[in-house]
Parts: structure tokens; C-alpha cells; sequence
């Protein structure tokens, strides 16, 4: 015990000893955190929209009228000029046209189906449907409302209009940042400790103090205690001040229980710390660690759904991403926060997730040899 | 009973044989010498010792336990300084020894003695908040010493711990190995300097993986079968080709200032003069040289191949 304390201590003398990897620990991941919660949004806002209105009509004021009352739409200009259309596309001065032909009025008040063009840019196709999405709400909105209006209502006598009440659940403003956040924790509980755990155990091994250590009678349990320990206590802190951070600046709420994500959140480091043991046992210099560390972490973040939700994967590829611990706990972070999940409803990932703990653990632990040949 | 007791120690690296089969008994209380050049396996050998390397083959004990069985009970009594510098350069001289301390679970009382003592023999007193990572060699060495000694180890191993140090500090660390020596520990430590051969007990002179010589640097010099002498001239090399043509000369070697050559017997002093005249003035001093361990060493390596 005496000995594990003497590892511990020395470590955090270590850490604190070295300036740029305190920084590195505690400023680079708050910056992280505002980098990726802003610039990750899948929150669709402010589509620069052109009218080109050739009708001119009440109707058509209307429409436009709806559109620009909303902050989905941001109109940047008129025109009646179509070639201006592609031109705006193609400076990014636009990403949707809307124009209303000159007859639109009149087929409307005849019954004739009128028509409305939408033009969008398609290259990012995600933005394209989603804005297309709002458009079509938009029209329909109109739609009915025109409808109802008194000299319609004669021929609504055999109309029954289905209106869809909408209930948005656990993040009612569909706010991105709710859902990236916790993901950007879990990021953060992956990188840190796989990181650390390798890094420093690799530079005993450069500098020549790991075959110091391993001729002291101190244990190879001992010695990785001492080692982990302060790296568990540092992604704890970590994690404490990621969240107490992200919760006033982002307004992200946390609706289950801050002692549940604790015991889980170590138990994924069981993965996390055992990664770190093993590349450490698999590698000689700081330099092939870090790349191994990078390699595994691309791959265990593009797999864990924190982008790409894992539905929208090809089949073999959902399959795939059951062997990354990190999915796991990426479902565990956000069904915590944002649906406040108790342990009823989170076995089914808590249990692979500590499964694979325990097993990528135990084999690194047992890798890691107290010889040198 | 033996400090340290080899028996047909083995060691292959893939397809590489490092040690090939060596017998080697240090006596308890002895400073010994392993000497060779680089790659003749003294690292290997150490690491065997200090349970760091399983053998292939064959079987070590030190103080009567099996490296191989006895790894705690060995690792608790032994003081190992490998040969790189291996102490945490981030962490003050202090720092590092109290650490070791508590990795050794040296007891609180006996401790800041302890410490005192080897502040005291090393004369890393008033560096002690300095970084290890700022001190020079010599001292560097001093530190990596004292942590290797902190526990009181029955018996240390060092690799090749004068490697790079100034011959001064070279000089003073062999005085503080002296000093361990006459507290009662055994030491066993390696080198590629040939002159430190002196300065132990008893050496093996290590030869690729094999021990080519073995007794006190003082036998072994006694033994060796051949009369020396440093011949001084103008041209060396001259002087060199020269020799290399007479039937009773054995060896001949340049050294910086004069050229070492061993006769098959003592030559006279006629055969000086002869040589002189011979030389055209060339040759202008001989005196006779006791041989180093390097010219016993280097025989040794004539007689294998």
C-alpha cells in the first residue's frame, strides 16, 4: 500500500511538474469542448433563401411573408431574373430559391393546382432535406390556412384536415449542442486516459525507469495502481469540469443521475486505461504510441456513433461497431442525460461496455511483462 | 556460498546466440569485473542476474536463490543500476532517492540516516533540489548509485556505470565502489574500459558471449608469457612495418605516443643496437612495460581465434 501511494504520488509530482501537460489536460479539452459543440451542429438555421416572385399577388406576399418569419429562413434578395439563382448558388449566396410563377394567384382562386418552385443546393444533402423539410411545412401551413379562410369554407364540408400536434421529447428545442455535449464527454473519457496511461507508461520504458522500477520489489499490480490511479482521479476531475462547464454555457440539462454516470463512467475506463496499458506493452517510443493511440481512437470514435448515427451505417457496419466499447457508452452518456435512463434501461449497453472493460483490461495487464525479455 | 553462482548460462536473441554458456562464481564480499567491448553480452549477463531475463539455458542463483523461482525474495536484496541513466529527470535528486526509498520500504527511522549517509559518500548534498535531468554525468551516475543503494542491497550490479564520464568522476566513483566493497557487499559490475580492470578483485574478460579470461587483474597480467617494451621513435609506423618483419617479435601495436611490441623472447641488448642501426635513427627509446590487461586481454582474443 505504502508503495502504491509512493507511485501515486510521484506521478501527480510528474504531472504537475510539467507545465504543457497540465495545459494539455485541463485547457486543451474546455477548448475542445467549444470548438465541437459549436461547430458540430446539425441544427439547420438561418438557409439563405432568394425570392423570385413573378405573381405578385396577396397570396404570393403571403407566402414570402411566412417564410421570412421564421429564423429557419434567412431571405438574402429578390430577383426575377432566374440565371441569378444559379449565380447566388454558385457564390454560396444562396442555398434554396423560391419562385412563385405569374399565374399562382389565378390557379389558386380557380382551383387549378397551383404551383410553387423550389430550387436547393444539393451539396450538402443533409441540410438540402432538412430545409426542404421545413419548406413543405411551411406551404402546407399556408395550404390550410387558405383553406379555411371564409369564402373557402363551402368546400371544406367534405374535407377532414388531419393536423398533426407535434411533442418534441427530451430535447424540445432540438438543440444539437444537447445531444453533441455528452458525446464530446465520452470523446473526452476515451482520448484522456488511453493517452496518458500509454504515454507515461511508454516514457518509463525511453528514459529507462520502467527497468529500474521492474527491479524493485515492488509488484506489477502495484505498479500499474500507481500508475492508473492518477490518471482515473484526472479523468474524473476532467469529466466534472467538462460538465460543470457545458451545463450554464450550452444550457444543457442533465436529467439522470450524476452518481450512475460516475459508476459507469469508471467502468468504461476499465477500456479506456486497459487501451492505454496495452499499447504502452506493444510499442517502445512516445512517438509509436501516440499514432497506435490515434489509430484506435479514430476508429473508436467514427464506429461509436458520435458523428454518423450508427442507423445510418450499412448493415455490416452496425454490426461492426457492437465490438467498440465506446458505442456503448456513447448510448449510456445521452440516455442519461437527455432521457435520465436508470440502470433498468441501460444494462443492455452497461453490460457488453463492462464486459469489454474487464476483458481488454485483464488481457493488457497480463501483457504487460515485469521482464525486459 | 556464493554472492552470485552461474551455471551454463544461455541467452539467444531470435537467431542470435548473446551468452553462450558461461560458469562464473562471484564470492560474497568481492568487487568483480565483468570487462569486454560493446556487444560481448555484459548487458544480457546483468539482466540475467537482476531476474530481469529468463535464461534459455542453464541456471543463476544469487545469495542461493533462483532467479528464475525467487524473483521478489532476489529483487528485495539487490541493488541494480542499469546502464542507461534511468532515474526520473523531471524530479529533484531528492525526489528520486525518497522515492526509491518507499518503493523499497526502507522504514521510516532508518531513512533520513540513510539519506544523510549517502548525501555524505556521493556529495549530492547541495544539489539536492536540483533536477536530476541538470546534472552533469558524473553526478547523474552518483545519483542513479545511491538510489541502486538506498535499501542497503546485500549485492549491487551495475552496467556500465563509468560509460561516458569524465575520468575524474571516473576516478571518484571507483573510490565510492571501493567503499561499498569494504562494507561488506558484493559487487558485480561490467565495463568496456580495459583499465578499469584494476580496480577490481577479480575479473572475466568477456569475449562474445564467452569468458576468455578469468582471475585477478593481477594474475592475469603475471601470466601473460611474452616481455613487452614502448619503443619511442620518430616515425611509428615506420618504425611499426619495421618490426612486423623480425621473426622474434610477436605482437606490435600503436598506442598514441609509443609502439607497444611483444617478443617471443627477451631480446639483448645487441639486438637493440641492431635494430637501431638498422632503423637509420628511427628508433630512438625502448623501455620495458609491464602488460595491461588490455595486452592480456587482446592475447587472450589471439589464443581463441
Amino acid at each position: 500500500m505504502q508503495q502504491i501511494l509512493a507511485m501515486i504520488r510521484k506521478e501527480f509530482k510528474q504531472i504537475f511538474r510539467d507545465i504543457p501537460m497540465m495545459a494539455i489536460i485541463f485547457i486543451v479539452p474546455i477548448i475542445q469542448l467549444f470548438v465541437l459543440a459549436f461547430a458540430i451542429t446539425v441544427d439547420v438555421k438561418q438557409i439563405k433563401l432568394l425570392i423570385s416572385d413573378f405573381d405578385d399577388s396577396r397570396a404570393s406576399r403571403e407566402i414570402i411573408r411566412a417564410f421570412g418569419n421564421t429564423d429557419r429562413f434567412k431571405i438574402v434578395g429578390y430577383t426575377h431574373d432566374l440565371n441569378c439563382v444559379r449565380g447566388n448558388f454558385q457564390e454560396w449566396k444562396a442555398q434554396m430559391a423560391l419562385i412563385i410563377p405569374p399565374d399562382f394567384s389565378k390557379k389558386m382562386a380557380r382551383n387549378l393546382h397551383p404551383q410553387v418552385q423550389i430550387s436547393i443546393d444539393g451539396v450538402d444533402g443533409n441540410t438540402a432535406g432538412v430545409a426542404l423539410g421545413y419548406a413543405q411545412g411551411i406551404l402546407s401551413q399556408f395550404g390550410t390556412e387558405f383553406l379555411i379562410q371564409p369564402q373557402y369554407r363551402s368546400r371544406l364540408k367534405d374535407v377532414h384536415l388531419v393536423t398533426m400536434v407535434e411533442r418534441m421529447w427530451y430535447n424540445p428545442d432540438l438543440s444539437s449542442e444537447q445531444y453533441m455535449v455528452p458525446g464530446i464527454a465520452v470523446v473526452l473519457l476515451t482520448i484522456l486516459p488511453m493517452m496518458l496511461s500509454a504515454m507515461s507508461l511508454v516514457r518509463e520504458k525511453e528514459i529507462g525507469t520502467l527497468e529500474q522500477l521492474m527491479v524493485t520489489p515492488l509488484k506489477k499490480h502495484q505498479l500499474l495502481l500507481g500508475k492508473l490511479i492518477p490518471f482515473l482521479i484526472l479523468s474524473f476531475i476532467e469529466l466534472a469540469l467538462l460538465i460543470a462547464i457545458a451545463m450554464p454555457v450550452f444550457n444543457i440539462s442533465m436529467n439522470g443521475s450524476f452518481f450512475l454516470l460516475a459508476v459507469l463512467a469508471f467502468f468504461y475506463l476499465f477500456t479506456t486505461l486497459g487501451l492505454g496499458i496495452f499499447i504502452s506493452t506493444v510499442t517502445q517510443t512516445q512517438q509509436q504510441a501516440m499514432f497506435f493511440a490515434w489509430f484506435i481512437m479514430v476508429f473508436m470514435i467514427l464506429m461509436s456513433g458520435f458523428f454518423i448515427p450508427i442507423e445510418n451505417m450499412p448493415q455490416l457496419l452496425q454490426k461492426l461497431t457492437y465490438l467498440n466499447p465506446m458505442r456503448y457508452f456513447m448510448y449510456i452518456m445521452r440516455d442519461i442525460f437527455q432521457k435520465g435512463s436508470s440502470i433498468r434501461f441501460l444494462y443492455k449497453d452497461a453490460v457488453p461496455m463492462t464486459i469489454y472493460g474487464l476483458l481488454i483490461f485483464s488481457f493488457s495487464v497480463i501483457k504487460f511483462q515485469k521482464r525486459v525479455g | 556460498m556464493n554472492a552470485i553462482k552461474i551455471t551454463n548460462f544461455h541467452k539467444n536473441y531470435n537467431s542470435v546466440e548473446a551468452v553462450k554458456g558461461i560458469d562464473l562464481a562471484v564470492n560474497s564480499g568481492e568487487l568483480f569485473g565483468i570487462i569486454g567491448p560493446d556487444g560481448a553480452g555484459k548487458t544480457t549477463l546483468t539482466r540475467a542476474v537482476c531476474t530481469l531475463l529468463v535464461p534459455d539455458d542453464g541456471t543463476i542463483f544469487v545469495d542461493g536463490k533462483d532467479v528464475v523461482q525467487n524473483v521478489a525474495r532476489i529483487r528485495a536484496i539487490l541493488g541494480y543500476m542499469p546502464q542507461r541513466f534511468s532515474l526520473y529527470p523531471d524530479l529533484s535528486v531528492e525526489q528520486n532517492l525518497r522515492f526509491f526509498a518507499d518503493l523499497f520500504q526502507v522504514p521510516a527511522q532508518e531513512r533520513e540516516e540513510r539519506l544523510a549517509k549517502l548525501f555524505r559518500f556521493s556529495r549530492l548534498e547541495p544539489f539536492k533540489k536540483r533536477k536530476a535531468e541538470a546534472l552533469s554525468g558524473g553526478m547523474k551516475q552518483k545519483l542513479a548509485l545511491s538510489c541502486a543503494l538506498i535499501h542497503t542491497p546485500k549485492i549491487l550490479v551495475l552496467d556500465e556505470p563509468t560509460l561516458g564520464v569524465d575520468p575524474l568522476s571516473r576516478q571518484e566513483f571507483w573510490q565510492i565502489l571501493h567503499k561499498i566493497r569494504d562494507e561488506g557487499s558484493t559487487i558485480l559490475v561490467t565495463t568496456s574500459y580495459m583499465d578499469e580492470a584494476e580496480q577490481c578483485d577479480r575479473v572475466a574478460l568477456f569475449f562474445k558471449g564467452e569468458i576468455v579470461g578469468l582471475d585477478t587483474p593481477e594474475n592475469l597480467k603475471n601470466h601473460y608469457p611474452f616481455p613487452i617494451y614502448k619503443i619511442y621513435g620518430g616515425d611509428l609506423r615506420g618504425l611499426k612495418s619495421f618490426f612486423d618483419t623480425l621473426n622474434t617479435v610477436h605482437t606490435s601495436q600503436l598506442f598514441g605516443d609509443a609502439l607497444h611490441v611483444s617478443f617471443a623472447e627477451e631480446p639483448s641488448l645487441t639486438d637493440w643496437k641492431a635494430w637501431q642501426a638498422k632503423s637509420g635513427g628511427n628508433l630512438q627509446r625502448w623501455v620495458h612495460h609491464s602488460p595491461s590487461i588490455e595486452d592480456v586481454f587482446l592475447e587472450l582474443l589471439r589464443e581463441q581465434t
